[in-house]
């Protein structure tokens, strides 16, 4: 799920966000999780924001960290919900198809969830 | 008549529910801790840092507390003892009042100050901001993941400090014993080592055990008593601490009652 009503965990930063999911069901060490999201954080160049938390990410920013969670789910199915209402600035819907092209190896299928009226965006 | 009577109702109710409610989550808690599974790497990465920020931040304010704290209180103790003739019973007044009473009395109160206190703002924050929710969706269970590391530090903190803050009162200890009875260190380390009964450490283990498992435990539920406002968390936190304050005397007076009794 990528939406604003599963906000990442403001007491981690980005790349334990992530990691929890790989450290909660498949008991993957600590490092490995870091290796591992550090090297997907690299298919979007966004190592640099590795050790940053919630607060201080961008919309983009934080889009991207969600959409790199929600394929950390064993044969995941990513839902988006609403993209516009976490990145209000967005003016097409190019970025997201761009983001989820980096990580098509990870999820086995995607369903974005918008309003009627944001149609002409798509 | 009838108001006074519905009040002394709704409040026993309420008692008993906020009781009831503490009661069947600690239930909760436990079997999560008996449960092997439930230390995945995630938690134990949490619980790592949770003792970290409990009882190693602390560090250095504990020990100048005790050593200034406990020199005083030590001091006292000496004194009552060589104007009252009790040096016969030196041994078993320290480790019956410094190490069983005092020393988990005082790291209690330090961790609910200032750990419980952040905890219960912390799980009040996460609770407001829906972060709760996003555990919920990825099926990580609140329980293993946020709740057992915070309370398992706890009790191990308490543990730990309590007995930093006994040996830290029985160090000085040894100086006053020199100073005011001729005592050698020898001689003071064997009249308290003749002192130390198997019961009053068990007395002492467990306490600490129980301190520190409700001094987590309820603001912990007291954090997840806050709605999805902001102005919830003061809320949550006050509540939350003042029933630490029950918890605490309620523990100490059934700790006494047991011992004495």
């Amino acid at each position: 799920m990528v939406a604003l009503d599963a906000p990442l965990i403001s007491n981690l930063e980005v790349w334990a966000n992530i990691a929890l999911v790989r450290q909660y069901h498949r008991n993957s060490s600590g490092r490995d999780a870091e290796q591992e999201v550090t090297q997907y954080l690299r298919r979007f160049h966004l190592e640099s924001i590795k050790n940053k938390r919630n607060s201080a990410l961008t919309d983009k920013e934080r889009f991207c960290v969600m959409l790199i969670r929600a394929a950390m789910v064993d044969q995941a199915v990513v839902v988006i919900d609403r993209p516009a209402k976490i990145m209000p600035d967005m003016e097409n819907s190019q970025f997201i198809y761009d983001a989820l092209e980096k990580i098509d190896d990870l999820f086995n299928e995607c369903y974005i969830f918008d309003y009627i009226w944001h149609k002409d965006r798509y | 008549m009838d108001t006074a009577i519905e009040y002394i109702g709704r409040t026993s109710l309420n008692f008993f529910k906020t009781v009831q409610d503490n009661l069947s989550f600690s239930i909760k808690v436990i079997a999560g801790m008996l449960n092997i599974r439930s230390y995945n790497p995630a938690m134990r990465k949490v619980l790592v840092n949770q003792i970290y920020f409990t009882s190693v931040q602390i560090l250095p304010l504990f020990i100048v507390a005790s050593i200034i704290f406990g020199t005083l209180i030590i001091g006292i103790i000496f004194q009552v003892i060589k104007n009252m003739g009790l040096a016969n019973y030196m041994g078993h007044l320290l480790i019956g009042f410094v190490v069983t009473e005092l020393s988990p009395i005082i790291a209690m109160l330090l961790i609910a100050l200032r750990s419980g206190s952040a905890i219960n703002a912390e799980i009040a924050v996460m609770k407001v901001n829906n972060e709760m929710k996003t555990l919920e969706m990825f099926n990580i269970d609140d329980i293993n993941y946020l709740y057992m590391p915070r309370i398992i530090s706890g009790i191990i903190s308490i543990i730990l400090l309590s007995s930093l803050f006994s040996i830290l009162l029985l160090l000085s200890g040894s100086l006053f014993a020199k100073f005011m009875f001729g005592m050698s260190v020898a001689g003071y380390a064997n009249v308290l080592s003749s002192s130390v009964l198997f019961s009053d450490i068990l007395i002492l283990f467990l306490k600490c055990c129980i301190f520190g498992f409700f001094i987590t435990l309820i603001p912990i539920r007291s954090g997840l008593d806050a709605s999805n406002e902001l102005t919830s968390i003061p809320i949550a936190v006050l509540h939350g601490m003042v029933r630490v304050f029950i918890a605490v005397i309620f523990i100490e007076v059934l700790s006494l009652i047991i011992r004495f009794i």
